[in-house]
């Protein structure tokens, strides 16, 4: 029971890191706090939905697809409301009550197009990835859980870690490897100062803003596999619960999400094993705590004032 | 005449005058208690946000702080139920005195920690394991105390309490000072005004009304679950309407939940299937194109709105 | 429609002339509640449509038979939408006491929504007809103005499963039960009426596992893996349909099987489950049989087969889908329209009198009518059953009480 615990959190935990991390992107170059990143995580799940039900597509390839389309919206959308955003007196502050706006539209919008029923995927689809994937790579494979040092569990399990852990990978080639990331770790360090040296911040912020919703939607795809089912009302649950991983991790450093992640999994399935019912009330705890010692997060910079 | 006096003339006394005898001419009773509730968090939001720029996005925990000290109040210590409000608002003012360490924190982090705060008591109170206490998750019922006409007088008569005191911030030194702060804490400091002991009061005024609000609120309703009062909808409300008035001002956000409450009410009694669509779009239009409120238009044009 | 003047005339006349007896109201108002958007729409549509069939069935009829003015008078149904929000709902409700002066106040469905109710329709002295808002904390000795009348109490919906566990168990081998459940109000309290039942049975049956879960728990596997490992004969899950989905799901991902599992959307919800879950992972599962899948005597008003065809004729279209729900909402009419042509006058404790009369004597689609002191129903039972799939098909057998029973439990499960 207890080492099953710790590995169920470990790998719930780089999904909990996945979930977290477009949000942390966002808020580490524009300084805006996204509420409606939980809706996108809610729009990426019914494409991947859609996909799997009108085209028969696996949800493993739908990961590269969804992705793709949420940065091409994410684009536009940057320009249609941060720009304007950002102009206001107290941005930071204005941020929540823009976007928490934004996923009362989403959600509605949701809810008008898709209905309120519950909606999942089949379990099977997951396996018959799997089994694609040993297949290719000469491995032995029968549909069901899978073993993962001594224990058995559910094949989305990995499959969601697998992406999970591809996906920092990636975030960590584009912030460090690349001349775009490096204009983005600029504009993180101080948009005043990359504004003066003639860095274009709204270029480079759109691109970090439809990553960082391409990164929900992604996550979004695994919502019927390791979040039961999918509903329009589901993004708020979402949204905090990212909230606290990243908080945990660090604002603002999308590397500390990781942390954060694993922290937050690994804690919470303890919690959920031994204090079943009082498994909620942790995330909070650990977030007032962490932000209470280290208020930077546990990778962060400063941040207190006064 | 001197300008407080002034203000409580031509503002305090019209309104409780005018929501006095409204019962009497409109039916929907419950529909003027609930402006009456908003009216008096909107003017609590006022205060922290307003006049120091801290936004509790967790407000509503003071809330429902109050309402469940109320209602411990009444079902085990059998107290009336002015009793039973002075123990609600004095469980407001702890939970507030709690959370004080968190104004170490900055923008974002502060919002996001005070909404933390509020989950956690949440599942504090909901949790089964506090059954005995609290009712857990399966609401209070306080039937003994069931008295809606004179907790409506109860509650105009916070609500009256609360505006004076706005009216006394906005034209006494402190309200000044607080506003100074807001502006700029370190030359604030400089000027020899007492930082943290000014953040510190507005902080537990802001929670002290709430408090109250919450235990009359209970007091009125008398059956409800503990989402009911913790609903972070209540928040969010509240912020919007002081929002959309215009904060630092006393008229700002009265107008705001007189305009706002009542096209909510009008959209929610005609096309309900919209509610939620057009509430997510107001906020937005509002962030986008009115962030300093209606009273902005005013200023604008040359009006002093008190 | 003509007939529907001519009451209107009538009754016109009647207030200019002073009246000998009582005059007859042109139409009945009613005031009712549903959500079509949000958390609760799928239990509340289907609720207010089966009340509709019955209100249109009754109108096309001319109306229901009134005894104060000894003749029948049409139904008048003013609804409202509350989008499942509890703030929205309120005032709602507000608005047809107040503003619409309603005759009767119908709840929407679902505790949630019914709460805001109950202090309103008591501070206005309107008997709240509470349709299947089942909150124990509804119903206290000093509020007269409430009536449950289409499910029962939280606190009896597990009596058949307990009494099964307890009485037939053993004899199955099943000695050790694990519960796990949702800390809400609707299946904590399920959840302490099974603890009590077990406990009090003295049978030798015990729960080896007992734990809350927070109702937003989206991913049991660990509790799953945890419940293996105390090898308990028989599983109970309680939670809401989203906590039944994950379950079920995350129990075929992790490839466990208990040998005896309950859950209760699989019944109330089959063709969403069956939709999420799959026909395969409901096979064999334990669940409540509502009275959508069962035969009940009826007395008064539509059986089971006569109700469903109506139901399809009227709502064939599919979007709101037959179930527990739909039954629930017939009900609702039936139990009026009895009430209505027993009760002396139109006053609200009058027609709380008439329902309270109807206690244990109406037998409707929904099983008997029983009511307790304080307006909660404690007759309409949820007996035990198993689902049994056969490809897409998924079929109810009902396992107890032995009186009602279709078949025999399969133990193991399937």
């Amino acid at each position: 029971m207890l080492i099953y615990t710790l590995l169920a959190g470990l790998l719930f935990g780089l999904y909990f890191s996945l979930m977290g991390l477009g949000l942390n992107l966002m808020f580490g170059v524009m300084r805006i706090v996204n509420l409606a990143h939980g809706d996108f995580l809610m729009l990426g799940a019914f494409l991947a939905f859609w996909l799997f039900n009108l085209f028969a597509l696996n949800p493993i390839p739908g990961v590269a697809v969804a992705f793709a389309l949420f940065l091409l919206a994410g684009l536009p959308l940057y320009y249609l409301l941060v720009p304007r955003l950002l102009a206001a007196r107290d941005p930071e502050m204005l941020s929540f009550i823009l976007f928490f706006g934004f996923s009362q539209v989403i959600e509605a919008v949701a809810t008008i197009a898709f209905g309120t029923s519950e909606r999942s995927i089949p379990g099977g689809s997951m396996a018959r990835a799997a089994a694609a994937v040993a297949s290719l790579l000469d491995l032995a494979y029968r549909p069901g859980p899978i073993a993962f040092l001594g224990q058995s569990f559910p094949v989305a399990w990995l499959a969601a870690g697998i992406v999970s852990a591809l996906a920092v990978l990636l975030i960590y080639v584009y912030l460090y490897r690349t001349r775009l990331g490096y204009l983005t770790r600029a504009v993180m360090a101080s948009r005043e100062e990359a504004i003066s040296t003639g860095i274009d911040v709204h270029r480079v912020s759109a691109i970090a803003f439809g990553i960082g919703i391409a990164l929900a939607a992604v996550a979004g795809v695994f919502v019927p596999f390791m979040l039961g089912s999918i509903t329009p009302a589901m993004g708020v649950d979402v949204t905090i619960t990212s909230f606290a991983v990243i908080v945990i991790g660090s604002l603002g450093n999308p590397l500390g999400t990781v942390l954060g992640g694993i922290l937050y999994g690994v804690s919470y399935m303890f919690m959920q094993s031994y204090y079943s019912s009082w498994a909620n009330l942790l995330p909070y705890l650990l977030l007032i705590a962490v932000l209470l010692v280290r208020p930077s997060g546990l990778l962060g910079r400063q941040v207190r004032r006064a | 005449m001197p300008r407080l006096l002034r203000h409580a003339l031509f503002i305090l006394v019209p309104l409780i005058a005018a929501l006095a005898i409204a019962p009497a001419v409109y039916g929907n009773h419950l529909l003027l208690f609930n402006l009456i509730v908003f009216m008096t968090l909107a003017q609590g939001i006022n205060i922290v946000y307003g006049f120091t720029g801290y936004l509790p996005f967790g407000y509503v925990g003071f809330f429902g702080a109050g309402a469940y000290g109320f209602s411990l109040a009444v079902m085990h210590l059998h107290a009336s139920p002015f009793a039973a409000l002075a123990l609600g608002a004095l469980a407001a003012l702890l939970l507030g005195l709690g959370l004080t360490p968190l104004f170490r924190l900055s923008g974002a982090y502060f919002a996001i920690a005070s909404l933390a705060a509020a989950l956690a008591v949440l599942q504090i109170v909901s949790n089964p394991a506090l059954e005995h206490i609290t009712n857990g998750p399966y609401g209070v019922s306080l039937s003994g105390v069931f008295d809606p006409s004179l907790a409506y007088a109860v509650a105009l008569a916070i609500l009256a309490g609360t505006v004076l005191l706005v009216i006394w911030l906005r034209n006494a030194r402190f309200g000044l000072a607080l506003q100074a702060i807001r502006e700029d804490a370190i030359s604030a400091g400089m000027a020899g005004i007492n930082v943290v002991r000014g953040r510190v009061i507005a902080w537990l005024l802001a929670a002290l009304i709430a408090g109250l609000t919450g235990g009359v609120y209970a007091w009125y309703i008398s059956v409800f679950y503990p989402e009911t009062v913790f609903s972070g909808e209540v928040t969010v409300f509240a912020i919007v309407f002081a929002l959309f008035g215009g904060t630092a001002t006393i008229l700002g956000p009265i107008l705001g939940v007189a305009i706002l409450y009542g096209i909510y009410n009008a959209i929610g009694i005609s096309t309900p299937q919209y509610f939620q669509l057009v509430y997510g779009l107001l906020i937005m239009g509002l962030v986008l194109f009115l962030p300093n409120g209606l009273v902005s238009l005013l200023r604008r044009r040359g009006v002093d709105v008190p | 429609m003509i007939r529907h003047t001519l009451l209107a005339a009538l009754s016109s006349l009647a207030l200019v002339t002073p009246a000998v007896a009582a005059e007859a109201p042109a139409e009945i108002k009613l005031g009712a509640l549903y959500a079509s958007s949000g958390r609760f729409a799928s239990i509340s549509m289907p609720v207010h449509d089966g009340m509709m069939l019955w209100l249109e069935q009754k109108n096309a009829e001319g109306g229901v038979f009134v005894k104060v003015f000894n003749r029948k008078i049409p139904l008048k149904l003013i609804a409202y939408d509350d989008q499942s929000n509890t703030g929205t709902a309120a005032t709602l409700y507000n608005q047809l006491i107040t503003q619409d002066k309603v005759d009767i106040l119908i709840a929407d469905s679902g505790s949630v929504l019914t709460s805001v109710a109950v202090p309103i329709a008591r501070d206005n002295k309107m008997l709240l007809i509470d349709q299947t808002g089942t909150g124990a904390t509804f119903f206290t000795p000093d509020n007269p103005y409430i009536v449950l009348l289409d499910d029962p109490v939280s606190t009896i919906w597990p009596k058949p499963l307990a009494d099964f566990l307890t009485q037939e168990g053993p004899k199955l081998g099943i000695k050790k039960v694990a519960m796990i459940y949702a800390t809400n109000d609707f299946t904590g309290t399920q959840a302490n009426a099974v603890r009590k039942f077990i406990k009090e049975s003295n049978s030798g049956v015990e729960l080896v596992y007992d734990q809350g879960v927070p109702t937003e728990t989206s991913n049991y596997t660990v509790l799953i893996n945890n419940i293996r490992a105390t090898q308990p004969d028989a599983v109970i899950e309680l939670g809401y349909a989203p906590n039944d989905i994950a379950f079920l799901r995350n129990l075929a991902d992790s490839g466990v099987k208990f040998n005896f599992l309950f859950c209760i959307y699989p019944g109330l919800e089959t063709d969403l489950l069956a939709k999420n879950v799959g026909a395969a992972g409901l096979n064999g599962v334990f669940t409540y049989v509502p009275s959508s899948e069962m035969s009940y005597e009826s007395e008064f008003g539509m059986n089971l087969p006569q109700f469903k065809a109506a139901w399809n004729k009227a709502y064939g279209h599919g979007k709101v889908e037959f179930g527990f729900n739909s039954v629930a909402g017939y009900t609702t009419g039936l139990v009026l329209e009895k009430a209505l042509a027993t009760a002396d006058s139109l006053d609200q404790l009058a027609l709380r009198k008439a329902i309270f009369d109807l206690s244990g004597k109406l037998k409707t689609i929904d099983g008997t009518f029983e009511l307790n002191a304080e307006g909660a129903q404690i007759g309409e039972i949820t007996p035990l059953g198993q689902l049994a799939a056969e490809g897409e098909q998924i079929k109810f057998v009902t396992v107890w009480p032995f009186a009602v029973a279709t078949g025999k439990p399969i133990y193991p499960a399937p």
